[in-house]
């Protein structure tokens, strides 16, 4: 899937404002951005909800923007919200959904069978969806997106407000489907699961992807450091001899000294460990525990898109 | 085409497990129909009984037979011992004595009945005029006899009897016939005003459909626009016909009644059901929220349907309000129905009702189509 220069504006905000990237068969891709950055109008575009004020997205040869309902047959979408028909039974919203694809009869039953099965669902078939816990409507939501073996299976912050078990069915089934094949557009706040599911990573903020590429990638690109945090008995009142003794080897903005904590920020802390330690231990200071903290999804996230909070 | 069959029928049954939509659909306008049209066809049975006091002579006959036309009242015979006691014990309105020396009476320029009550109540007032207009009648008949062969006024009046004025015996049979034809209309009117919360109330599902997200996920699927536009609204349309029909059924058991011919009353009816689903379309179109729409739809099908003569006819109403009648669509398919079921159907009256209601149904289709919002 290519999708080229794509812009929406509704009067005259541009919520969208131009982003462009590809999509390789089979590949799982994160998107990631901030509330309001854009990512969802951005979706809805290539779902063919929203038609783009301008660009193009194409999948598998077909112009999305031009010819929606075409590509729709080869897309699947689990939308943010429990898009179900909560007074019908398990089935019967999958044989609807089924339906709308062009499945019917023997088909139509066996890929709702097979569905049930791979949601984990089987046995509460029957039961209305109403009377679903918040993991179980969330496995439904996903079993209606993939009835008709999408190609293309785009996911909208589907593990939103359930627990820990539902979550880790969700990503595993996510997971298996991409190794199957299926190519995977997902969005979460939840950066573990990008960094688990996804191969490559693209981060809109303000309408515009602002980064692009593998989590090491990204790194790099931000030439994000580790942390490495000493917890130091009387750091406070050792404060001043440790700073002087450490500005001789490191920057200001190499180390902080907060509390009883001592962060130092190096791109290969386990090599300047040893120096460190001794030069603490010169100022009479005593170290209790050291952690190494290695930049993640949240931190290039954070680097990229700031601290400050959005609406 | 295909995926329109899977969004009627889903909606459909989701319709029926609704129990306040069944109640509200089918219950409710049977129910009033029932207590309505039942209280209707007792005031029917209720009329008030007037003895009529005759003797054996051909003359006594044939006026016992003039004054019966009139059906506002049960006529009944009787002794005049008997009917006074009658009257004593209020099992009758009245009691009227036809003299035996009537032909006197004329001539003599006497009152020609003799009227026996016991309280000058509203029922006497109408009884009154009508005994004077048959007085008139028979005085009058005399009149004309006495040209002819001595005799001849029994026969006359006999002849009166049979044929009588024209007014009165045009006035006779269309009071037979419009208190059935009110009946009726009552209860296609019940039919349209629960119609009109039932069905808006299921177009407005579409609200919470986009809210819920169904709607959303409805159109990203191959279903195009119109697809999932026709189904929803083909459901409302069938369940507009199944309720109607239901109502049909049930009065033709209950009362009998009478819905004209089924070649024009059923074509007449889809188009009144496909302009109230237009209705609820076009109120689902124009708020943002079910809630709204169910505000929205208690003010404007309550108003509408009293000013467009559901719950009364409108000849009872000043001419102004029949005027501003005819700006809701209510007035135009009771007229209609009014039409089709007195069974003298006027084409030209009916052709009106029709274009008038096509109108609007057009009118609230464009409203609805362009406010639903399909991203």
């Amino acid at each position: 899937m290519t999708v080229c220069d794509l812009r929406k504006s509704f009067g005259q905000f541009e919520a969208v404002k131009g982003v462009s990237f590809t999509l390789n068969k089979g590949e799982s891709f994160g998107l990631l951005g901030p509330n309001g950055a854009g990512k969802s109008t951005t979706i809805n575009m290539i779902t063919g909800l929203f038609k783009p004020t301008s660009g193009s997205i194409v999948l598998k040869g077909i112009d999305v923007v031009k010819t929606p309902k075409q590509a729709q047959k080869w897309i699947g979408v689990v939308p943010q919200e429990i898009a179900l028909y909560q007074e019908m039974s398990a089935r019967e919203n999958l044989k609807f959904w089924g339906r709308l694809y062009n499945l019917s009869g023997m088909e139509l039953n066996k890929k709702v069978d097979e569905v049930l099965e791979i949601i984990g669902l089987t046995d509460r078939a029957k039961d209305k969806v109403e009377t679903f816990s918040g993991g179980m409507k969330r496995r439904v939501n996903i079993g209606a997106a993939i009835l008709h073996n999408p190609e293309l299976l785009i996911m909208d912050e589907p593990t939103v407000g359930i627990d820990p078990q539902s979550r880790n069915h969700i990503l595993e089934t996510v997971k298996r489907l991409n190794e199957e094949g299926m190519t995977i557009i997902y969005t979460s706040h939840y950066m573990e699961e990008v960094e688990y599911l996804c191969e490559r990573i693209g981060i809109i903020d303000h309408g515009e992807v602002i980064a692009i590429g593998t989590l090491k990638e990204l790194r790099e690109k931000i030439e994000d450091r580790s942390r490495m945090k000493l917890t130091i008995d009387g750091a406070k009142a050792h404060s001043n001899k440790i700073s002087a003794v450490l500005a001789k080897s490191f920057s200001e903005k190499e180390f902080q000294i907060q509390d009883n904590q001592l962060t130092v920020f190096q791109k290969e802390p386990q090599l300047v460990l040893g120096e460190l330690v001794s030069s603490v231990t010169e100022t009479g200071a005593r170290i209790t525990s050291v952690d190494i903290i290695e930049p993640n999804l949240e931190s290039v996230f954070l680097h990229l898109t700031g601290r400050n909070l959005r609406d | 085409m295909r995926r329109i069959f899977p969004i009627l029928s889903l909606n459909f049954k989701n319709f029926l497990k609704t129990p306040g939509a069944i109640i509200l659909m089918f219950v409710m306008p049977v129910v009033f129909s029932w207590i309505f049209g039942g209280m209707s066809m007792n005031s029917e049975r209720n009329k008030p009984v007037v003895n009529i006091v005759a003797g054996s002579d051909e003359i006594s006959e044939q006026i016992s037979k003039l004054l019966k036309k009139d059906q506002n009242f049960n006529w009944e015979m009787a002794a005049l011992k008997k009917a006074r006691e009658n009257v004593l014990e209020e099992k009758v309105l009245a009691v009227v004595v036809i003299p035996k020396d009537i032909e006197k009476r004329i001539t003599g320029n006497l009152a020609l009945f003799d009227v026996i009550i016991q309280k000058k109540s509203q029922d006497y007032l109408a009884l009154a005029a009508y005994l004077q207009g048959t007085a008139r009648l028979v005085s009058n008949s005399y009149q004309a006899a006495d040209s002819l062969e001595a005799g001849a006024f029994p026969h006359f009046l006999a002849a009166v009897a049979k044929q009588k004025g024209v007014t009165v015996e045009k006035q006779t049979i269309e009071n037979d016939s419009a208190n059935h034809v009110e009946i009726n209309l009552m209860v296609v009117g019940f039919a349209i005003m629960f119609m009109m919360f039932g069905l808006s109330g299921a177009a407005s599902t579409i609200l919470e459909e986009r809210r819920g997200g169904t709607w959303s996920r409805l159109l990203i699927s191959p279903a195009r626009k119109f697809e999932i536009i026709i189904g929803y609204l083909s459901s409302y349309f069938l369940m507009g016909w199944i309720q109607f029909a239901v109502l049909l059924v049930a009065m033709k058991f209950m009362f009998g009644a009478d819905w004209g011919k089924l070649s024009y009353l059923v074509p007449f009816a889809s188009l009144v059901i496909l302009m109230v689903v237009g209705f609820g379309l076009m109120v689902a179109g124009i708020v943002q929220t079910k809630q709204q729409a169910m505000a929205l739809n208690a003010i404007l099908i309550v108003s509408t349907c009293m000013l467009g003569g559901v719950y009364w006819p409108l000849d009872i109403v000043p001419e102004v309000m029949q005027k501003i009648a005819l700006g809701v669509p209510q007035s135009w398919a009771m007229s209609g129905f009014k039409e089709i079921m007195s069974g003298s159907l006027h084409t030209g009256v009916l052709i009106k009702d029709t274009l008038a209601l096509l109108g609007f149904t057009i009118l609230f289709y464009v409203i609805g189509l362009r406010g639903i919002k399909f991203d």
